[in-house]
This record gives C-alpha cells, sequence and structure tokens, in this order.
C-alpha cells in the first residue's frame, strides 16, 4: 500500500480495516463470556444450575420462577436491597455530583486564600486509599450514633475528589472566562451565573461525575459491610454476598446458588441501561481528567 | 426478618438501642434484639414470641460466622451497635470473655441449666460458676461413607485410622479420579479430628488467670493428625478442595469422595443438596487411633450469649435459656427443618430423635452413633483468640498443599506464630 | 492548533482539548472580598465534606495506630512501636510484596491490552464503534464483588467451563484456585474489570487528538502502526498516565476480589493482600489500632508512589 492509496481511506491513519475489528472481537469475546455465563445460569434451577454445561441452557427454563423466588425469599427481601441501592447510590451521586460542580467550578474560576494549597491537596486526596478510611469513619460515627442507618452510607460517598478535580479542569477548558465576565457585568449573581451559564457548558463533565459516583456507590462493598448490620437496610452487594455465605452454609436446607446469580443478574441491569443511555453525555467527560 | 411495622418505628428495631425496656415495668413485653444465623429461625422465633407475653424477640441475620463476628467485635470496640443476645459458636466464646463484651448469666440464675446440657458443651460455655453462654448446637463427629461403593469394591469400613490409610489406597485404585476425602482447610474440621486424636492443645480460663494461656499444638496426640492427613493428601489419595463450596457438593454427589469425617448436623445439610448419591450413604462411628477404643471429637455447634450492650441483660437471659432450652416448639423445627443436633440432653435422648430413620442414609437411625459419641465427648478448651490460631493453622496447612511447606512443619509453625501472638497480646504462654 | 475559540463550548460529544491556557481572573480592582468570598462559598459544601470525611477520619486513624491494644493489658501509648511492628512483620511484608508482583505484571498487561483496546477502537468508523464501547464499558458496572463471585463459578472444576480445557488433551482439569495460577486467576478477574474502563478513557482521549497530526505523518509515509505508536500514543501519554496511577492506587488497596475468592481458595491466607490484613486485624482478631497503623502505612506508601509517578511523568511531559 502506498501512502497515497492510504490517504483516500476513510481516515488517516488506518490499517488493514480488518485488523481493528479482529482486536475488538476478541476483546468482546472475553468481556462477554461471563456475563454471558450469569445470563445463561439465572435461567437455570438450582440441580441444573451445578449439573449442566456451564454455557449452555438446562433442562428446564426457570428464568422467571427464578425471578419470582428472589423478590420472596426472605419476605422480599431482595426487592428492599435493590431500593436501598438506588436510594444510597442515587443520593450520594445526586450529592457528589453537586459539591464537586460548585467546588470545580469555585477552583477554577476564582481565586482566594488557600485556594492553591487545596489545589494541589486534592491531588492528593484522589489517591488516599478509600478503604482506609472506613474503619476510622466507622469509629467516629459510631460515637455520632449513625452507624447502622442510611446516613452511614450516603454521608462518606459524598466524598469525590476526583469529581471535583475533573469538574476543574473541564471549567478551566471550556468555560471562557470572558463570557463570566460579560455575565457579571450584567449584574448577574454568582449563584445565576454558575447556573445559567456554566453548569449548561459542562454537562458531559456533570454527568460522568454523576455515572462515576453513582457506579461507585452502586458497586461499594466494603463500606456498607462495615457501617451496616440491619440486613433491611443492606445494598445489593452485601445483601447477595450474605446470601452466597448462607448458600455455602445451608446447602441442605435453603435453595439459595440460583437466587445469588438471578440476583446478581438484576443488579447488573440498571447500571448498564443508565450507561447505554447517558452514553453521548459520559463519553465527552472521560477524557477530560487527564493531568496537567 | 423484620416486619413493615418494624421499619417504621426503627428504634425497636436497630440493635441495641431502645430495645428492652424492662420486663413489665409499663404493662408492655420487653423488646431483646437477638443476632442469629441458624437456618430456619424465624419459626424459632415465632415460637418463643407466640409462647412469650413478658418478652418479645427482634431476630436479625447478619452474616455467618465470622461476618457477624466481625460485626459483634466493631460493636464493641464502637460502644454502640451489638444486639442483646448473639448466636456465638464454642470456640469464639473465650475471645468474646476476655473482650469484655458478655455477661455472666449465672448472676440471673442460668446454673440451674447445668443439668440440661451435655456436659462438655456446659464447660466450654462456663468458667467456674459464670455463665457466658447456653449451648444449642453441638457437633459430635462419625465417618459418612459411600455403602454402595465399599460394598461393591469390598472395602471394608475402616475402624482404624490405619485401616482408613489402607482404604484410601484402594479407592485409588477402584477409581483413579476418585478420592477418600478432601482435606478441607476448616479450621474447626481440623479442630474436630485434633480432639478424637486426644491431642488438648489450648488451655484458658479467665476466672483462674487472665493473662495465663496454654499452647501445644506439638504434642504427638497433635502430630500423628497432620502426619496421617497430610500423608494422603501427598500421596494424591485425598484431595485439597475446601468444604461448602458447589465444588465440593459436586464432589460429594458424584462419587469423587468416597468418606466424610463429618458432624451431627451434617445429615441435614448433605440431604438436601446431594440429589443424586441420596440413598447410597452410611454413617459409621469415627476411626479409631487404638483399635478398639472410643475417642470422640466435635466439630462445630453454637450458643446463645447475652451482650453487655444489653439494655435489659435479665429478659436477655431469659431469651438466651428459653429460646431453645426445652421448647417442644422450637426443637420441632430445630430437629426437622434446620437438622441441628441438639446439645440439650433430654431432646437427644427422645426416641423421636434417636429412633428416627434417614432416607438420605438409606432408612439408618444415624442417631443412634451420633447420640453416644456427643455422650463421650470430654473436656477440650480454646484460646481467646481462636480466629487467630483458625486462621493460622488454616494459612499453613494451606502453604503444605501448596507444596511450599512440608506437613510435618505445619503444627510447629502455628505454634511459633501463635506463641508469639500471644506474648504480643500480653499473655504469659504455658506449654 | 485549532481549538475552540474562547466562548465556544466544546461539542457534548468531543473531550475538551488540553491545550487553552488557563486564565483565572485576578480582578484586586473590583470587590476583592466579593470574589473570593463566592469562590469560597462554592468550594465550602465540599471542603466540609473533605474535612469530616477525609481528614478528621484519617487523623484519627493517625492518633490510633500511636496507641497498642493487647487483650490483657489493654491500651496504651506506644509511639512509633505500632509502625516498627508493621515494617518488620513477616505477613505484612509477604503481603505487600505479593501485591507489588501482582501489580508488575498485571498493571502493564491491563493498560496494553486497553491501549490496544483504544487504538483498535479509533480506527473503526462504522457504527461497531458504538457497539464495541458499550460492551466493553460493562463490566466495570459490575460490582467488583459480583464479578468475584461469578468468577468463583467460571473457575469452578466441576461445572466452570474452562477447566475442563485441558481434560480434552487428557489431562486433569485446571485448579484455578492452587498454586501460582491463584494470582494468575486473580489478576484475570481484576483485568476483566478494568479493562473495557481504560479501554474508553485512552479512546476518548484519543478522539481529542487532532486530526493535522495524524496528517502530516501521512504524508511523511508512516504506516498505521507507525502512526499509532509514535504520534497517538505519545499524544494521549497524559491519559495513559493518570490510567496507570489509578490502577496503581487501585492496586495497592486490593480487597474485595481475594476476600471473596477466599472461599474457594484456601490459600488466600489472612494476609494475602495489606489491605486484607488490615481488614482481618480489626475485624477478626479485634486489633484495631495495629489495623489502623497497616491502614496508615498503606495509605502513605500509595501516596508516596502516586506522587512520585505523577511527578516523573510530570517532568517527561515537560521534556518531550
Amino acid at each position: 500500500m502506498t501512502a497515497a492509496v492510504r490517504v483516500r481511506s476513510r481516515r488517516f491513519g488506518e490499517p488493514n480495516p480488518r485488523v481493528p475489528h479482529v482486536v475488538m472481537a476478541a476483546g468482546m469475546l472475553y468481556f462477554l463470556v461471563p456475563l454471558l455465563w450469569v445470563l445463561i445460569a439465572a435461567t437455570k434451577s438450582q440441580p441444573d444450575l451445578l449439573s449442566s454445561p456451564a454455557l449452555w441452557f438446562g433442562r428446564g427454563f426457570a428464568l422467571f420462577d427464578n425471578i419470582g423466588q428472589l423478590f420472596r425469599e426472605d419476605d422480599g427481601i431482595y426487592g428492599r436491597w435493590l431500593v436501598n441501592t438506588a436510594l444510597y447510590s442515587g443520593a450520594s451521586a445526586v450529592g457528589a455530583t453537586v459539591l464537586a460542580a460548585f467546588a470545580g467550578y469555585g477552583l477554577a474560576r476564582f481565586s482566594f486564600w488557600g485556594k492553591r494549597f487545596f489545589e494541589t491537596a486534592l491531588l492528593g486526596m484522589i489517591m488516599v486509599p478509600a478503604t482506609a478510611l472506613v474503619l476510622p469513619t466507622y469509629l467516629i460515627l459510631s460515637r455520632l450514633g449513625i452507624v447502622n442507618t442510611v446516613w452511614a452510607v450516603i454521608l462518606p460517598s459524598l466524598l469525590s475528589p476526583f469529581g471535583a478535580y475533573l469538574v476543574r479542569v473541564y471549567v478551566t477548558e471550556s468555560v471562557p472566562v470572558e463570557l463570566i465576565d460579560a455575565a457579571r457585568v450584567d449584574r448577574a449573581s454568582e449563584l445565576r451565573i454558575f447556573w445559567q451559564i456554566v453548569v449548561p457548558m459542562i454537562r458531559p463533565a456533570i454527568v460522568t461525575v454523576f455515572l462515576f459516583t453513582l457506579v461507585a456507590t452502586w458497586n461499594n462493598y466494603f463500606l456498607p459491610l462495615v457501617m451496616l448490620s440491619d440486613a433491611d437496610l443492606y445494598p445489593l452487594t452485601v445483601g447477595l454476598t450474605t446470601w452466597f455465605n448462607t448458600a455455602q452454609q445451608e446447602a441442605g436446607t435453603r435453595v439459595l446458588f440460583n437466587l445469588v446469580v438471578t440476583g446478581a443478574l438484576l443488579a447488573i441491569v440498571p447500571l448498564v441501561i443508565a450507561f447505554v443511555l447517558l452514553q453521548r453525555f459520559w463519553r465527552g467527560g472521560v477524557g477530560a481528567g487527564a493531568l496537567k | 426478618m423484620l416486619t413493615a411495622g418494624c421499619l417504621l418505628a426503627v428504634a425497636a428495631c436497630s440493635g441495641g438501642d431502645g430495645a428492652s425496656e424492662g420486663t413489665g415495668t409499663d404493662g408492655k413485653p420487653a423488646h431483646v434484639s437477638v443476632w442469629a444465623w441458624y437456618p430456619e429461625f424465624k419459626g424459632v422465633v415465632d415460637a418463643f414470641n407466640a409462647s412469650h407475653t413478658d418478652v418479645q424477640i427482634d431476630w436479625t441475620n447478619v452474616g455467618t460466622g465470622p461476618d457477624q463476628y466481625a460485626k459483634l467485635k466493631t460493636a464493641f470496640t464502637a460502644g454502640t451497635g451489638a444486639p442483646d443476645v448473639a448466636m456465638v459458636e464454642f470456640q469464639e466464646i473465650p475471645t468474646f470473655v476476655i473482650l469484655e463484651a458478655l455477661v455472666d448469666m449465672g448472676q440471673y440464675g442460668a446454673n440451674d441449666d447445668k443439668d440440661l446440657y451435655a456436659e462438655w458443651a456446659w464447660s466450654q460455655a462456663t468458667d467456674g460458676e459464670k455463665v457466658y453462654a447456653i449451648p444449642v448446637d453441638g457437633g459430635p463427629m462419625a465417618l459418612m461413607y459411600r455403602k454402595d461403593l465399599f460394598d461393591r469394591f469390598q472395602i471394608p469400613v475402616p475402624r482404624t485410622w490405619a485401616e482408613y490409610a489402607d482404604a484410601a489406597v484402594r479407592i485409588k485404585a477402584a477409581d483413579p479420579g476418585a478420592y477418600i476425602a478432601s482435606f478441607g482447610s476448616d479450621g474447626g474440621w481440623i479442630n474436630g479430628l485434633m480432639w478424637q486424636a486426644g491431642c488438648r492443645p489450648y488451655g484458658y480460663s479467665r476466672a483462674a488467670a487472665k493473662e495465663k494461656v496454654k499452647i501445644n499444638l506439638t504434642s504427638p496426640e497433635c502430630k500423628k493428625v497432620f502426619d496421617l492427613h497430610g500423608g494422603l493428601v501427598e500421596k494424591g489419595l485425598m484431595a485439597k478442595d475446601p468444604f461448602f463450596t458447589a465444588d465440593a457438593t459436586a464432589a460429594l454427589d458424584s462419587g469423587k469422595y468416597w468418606t466424610w469425617a463429618a458432624a451431627g448436623w451434617t445429615p441435614g445439610y448433605v440431604a438436601g443438596s446431594l440429589k443424586n448419591t441420596a440413598g447410597k450413604w452410611a454413617v459409621a462411628p469415627m476411626p479409631q487411633w487404638t483399635a478398639g477404643a472410643d475417642d470422640q471429637g466435635d466439630w462445630g455447634g453454637s450458643t446463645f450469649t447475652v451482650t453487655k450492650q444489653a439494655k435489659n441483660p435479665k429478659a436477655a437471659t431469659e431469651v438466651a435459656r428459653e429460646l431453645f432450652g426445652s421448647s417442644k416448639a422450637a426443637w420441632d423445627v430445630g430437629l426437622n427443618k434446620a437438622f441441628l443436633y441438639p446439645l440439650v440432653k433430654n431432646v437427644a435422648a427422645d426416641p423421636a430423635f434417636t429412633g428416627k430413620a434417614y432416607d438420605f442414609f438409606a432408612g439408618q437411625k444415624v442417631n443412634e452413633i451420633f447420640v453416644p459419641v456427643s455422650e463421650k465427648l470430654g473436656e477440650f478448651q480454646y484460646t481467646p483468640f481462636q480466629d487467630f490460631v483458625f486462621g493460622d493453622l488454616n494459612d499453613r496447612s494451606a502453604e503444605a498443599m501448596a507444596g511450599s511447606r512440608s506437613w510435618g512443619s505445619v503444627l510447629e509453625e502455628t505454634q511459633k506464630n501463635v506463641v508469639a501472638y500471644a506474648q504480643q497480646q500480653g499473655f504469659t504462654v504455658t506449654q | 492548533m485549532t481549538r475552540a475559540l474562547p466562548g465556544t463550548a466544546p461539542k457534548a460529544g468531543g473531550a475538551p482539548g488540553r491545550r487553552t491556557v488557563e486564565r483565572v481572573p485576578r480582578r484586586r480592582s473590583r470587590g476583592v472580598t466579593a470574589h473570593s468570598l463566592a469562590g469560597m462559598l462554592f468550594v465550602l459544601p465540599f471542603f466540609l465534606v473533605v474535612v469530616a470525611f477525609l481528614v478528621v477520619p484519617l487523623g484519627f486513624a493517625l492518633y490510633l495506630s500511636f496507641f497498642t491494644k493487647s487483650l490483657v493489658l489493654g491500651s496504651r501509648f506506644s509511639g512509633l512501636d505500632g509502625y516498627l511492628r508493621a515494617f518488620t512483620d513477616p505477613l505484612l511484608l509477604d503481603g505487600f510484596l505479593r501485591v507489588l508482583l501482582f501489580g508488575v505484571v498485571q498493571i502493564p498487561v491491563m493498560l496494553g491490552i486497553a491501549l490496544a483496546g483504544a487504538l483498535a477502537l479509533d480506527a473503526i468508523t462504522t457504527r461497531f464503534a458504538m457497539l464495541y464501547r458499550l460492551f466493553a464499558f460493562m463490566p466495570y458496572a459490575v460490582p467488583a464483588v459480583i464479578g468475584a463471585l461469578m468468577w468463583g463459578f467460571l473457575y469452578s472444576r466441576t461445572f466452570g467451563p474452562f477447566s475442563g480445557v485441558t481434560s480434552l488433551f487428557g489431562g486433569d482439569p485446571v485448579d484455578f484456585f492452587s498454586g501460582p495460577l491463584l494470582l494468575v486467576s486473580l489478576g484475570n478477574v481484576v483485568t476483566w474489570a478494568w479493562t473495557g474502563y481504560n479501554t474508553i478513557v485512552m479512546h476518548s482521549a484519543l478522539q481529542g487528538v487532532p486530526r493535522e497530526m495524524y496528517e502530516a505523518a501521512v504524508i511523511d509515509g508512516a504506516s498505521p502502526v507507525q502512526i499509532a505508536l509514535r504520534v497517538k500514543v505519545p499524544a494521549i501519554r497524559q491519559a495513559i498516565s493518570l490510567a496507570a496511577i489509578f490502577t496503581v492506587i487501585g492496586t495497592m488497596q486490593f480487597f474485595t476480589e481475594p476476600q471473596i475468592m477466599a472461599r474457594f481458595a484456601p490459600q488466600i491466607s489472612a494476609g494475602y493482600t495489606p489491605n486484607l490484613y488490615a481488614y482481618n486485624q480489626a475485624f477478626a482478631y479485634s486489633n484495631f489500632n495495629y489495623s489502623a497503623t497497616i491502614s496508615f502505612t498503606l495509605g502513605f506508601v500509595v501516596f508516596v508512589v502516586a506522587y512520585a509517578f505523577v511527578f516523573v511523568s510530570r517532568r517527561r511531559g515537560a521534556r518531550s
């Protein structure tokens, strides 16, 4: 192939058009096989689950039985876990996003005492291992008497240094100072400038922070594991792990493995839907956080 | 599980807080919060609540074994969040005692129950006159084996561990894909085997001397257990799969393992999950170290304790004593649905229990084997840091299974680590 | 280079370029206090959360780490003894080395695959690209707990689809949970969960690379592979660095996967990773003080490693 031919191809720097597809197809197989397993396994009854081939359907199609049983087991506690998870991750994501948007904008477009120090510290905050904070946070919250409540999960999840950092970078690059100055000349209040001018311009960053904190809380295991002891307050991750342990403990008296698998499937679906629906927005945001 | 009404009145249900405001002072029943993970426990709680007007139970399952202990330990460190009554396994009792977490129920008359329970269990639950726990269920050990396969290949059921080792060879010869059993990496199981071998590695009495603990894992009685089983693993005659995984269940049900040194609760555990091999199993007494001897061991078992955070320890003690105790309704659920092995002597001796024929064991009345085992069990003590001991023993055994350590050095290494840990915790260690 | 002019927002789909000059207004002439007060108020809520859930807990952990609590003697001040113990604790050091070994292999492998995926994705202009992106992202939406349970089933020797592969050739089924394979098995779970995420991040950065940069290379007669390696990869070096830093931070905290998989794999000991060790010290052995010491040490090491990484990559970035 000559350079001239290559230039004529649809995009510059494009190799043999089949190669990228082969690479991606191999990747897809790797990413999807385990998920396919969950999907198939959720259609199996417990005996089928333990005896039929892993990646093919069993003797019966028990998906709807499993789902029905899933929502009946332990007086329908799975439904509560689902609601709890949605509540925790929704509240944390909204709260963390608002805080991060305010802070990111404040750091990017204002100057005040201590700002430089705080910006430098922000990078450090991103690097503090979250799990190192859980235990001391538990001991503090227990003194305040709010462990084993929804607040014990939601409040610590509001912390998103990376979110603030990402918004700061995004504002710096996409919100012109001149625009804000013009609005100030028009005597618009700072809050109004933020809501009406800045927020629409940084929407991709906001959606990205929202989705990332949503996923982080939805998937969080360690924090609720430590904070909660009332099964009615569990999120899905902790609840399903409890069931899994119980399934091992009580193999003879309760049928749970199929419920764990079906429950896992239903726990994944809402997030996948959220990602599909919001794809337009988050794609713009994920690349924004590169270190400056 | 907690009911919807409980959710509305959160205070009444969250562990400890607002619970148990005094028996009948204002005419309302005292509420006692309970953490337990027994299967089918709801029926037991319902039975208690139906038969008591002065005390009512709010039950929560916060997780199985270690998960629940982790929550208890954090709650005791934090000073709040523990339930009034907690299910605790025997080996954990001294740990919670030294953490100052348990109420001495002796002051509320619990010593009256002494004769109700198997002697070994009562001795593990108490420290002199101090009653820290009320026994519920136990795990006297016996050998579960595939009768059909032993018969077909004319392998005699082992009566001694030497015969057991011979049987292991013959099983491998009969079916190269089969093993006599698996070395399960379960602290309680290995402990049961050591107990049966006459190994008494630990000694602790909070009442006698808080800082003194005995640790002697390297006695010949202890070592012979690891020599035998480690040898079988090394020769490929014993598998290395952990117990209680779906893999282990499948292996038991597919003829991969021909025996399992199991416990009194095992019939219930296996009956529901081993569908293919139901009716092909039988139970025999444990192989003996000395021919003709009658030495026994225990694997597992649990109790109810009253925590120091209980608002009304008297009502909580009532719950701990009477949840199972002599309650016929509770044991009905416990024996027939949850398949617990009862430590209440007259429940275990009841012909309804001893005479029960199990389809899974082709009609064999297996409790006729388990009950005498429980009666034969003697004294066995634990350390006040048994999690560490079991954890280290498991980790070192895993190293031996992975080939990075010799089986002969497992107990020595654990002994070394445990002694170092104990001294670091301020104990004076005796051998 | 052409960049969005001041006053035009980047289009929603594209990443903003990173070359706009940062201009923080310094208008001391007009109401210094009002301006800085507004800025502070914007940052204040976040600041409060940082203090409450980051500074205070870290301080408390530090405080706890200066005490030793033993079962017999109770709690007493011990200064730096805990740290001395941590740095000489063979179990902790073992776990640390294991995680280091894990990271040295797993991180480059994962980021390499992710980069290859991002470059491949960048070369695809059909509608497939969207589909690929979506599928690649899916494992990220699976909670680590569920991912670990799922792989636990998939690795199963009796009914998992993979272990039987060797028996096709007459061998024994593979035991994914034993020997040196265990660390590989764990690495695969992590790689599965995070490769797609990193692919998307890098791809997103690639989309922000101006096309003009390729044009020049194409005219110079560079092959697609050369363009990828010499133009595209250097252009997104910062995105790669960022992905690497976050992976390093995540790896140092390795916890959920080994904790869940320990149920299948007895070889996963109490000190398999430093974070697991900290967890067990606190929740199994009630040594909250020592656990805080380990957590603090771990946090400090992560902090230093990550900062050093940032420093080095910035220096290198500045030089080129």
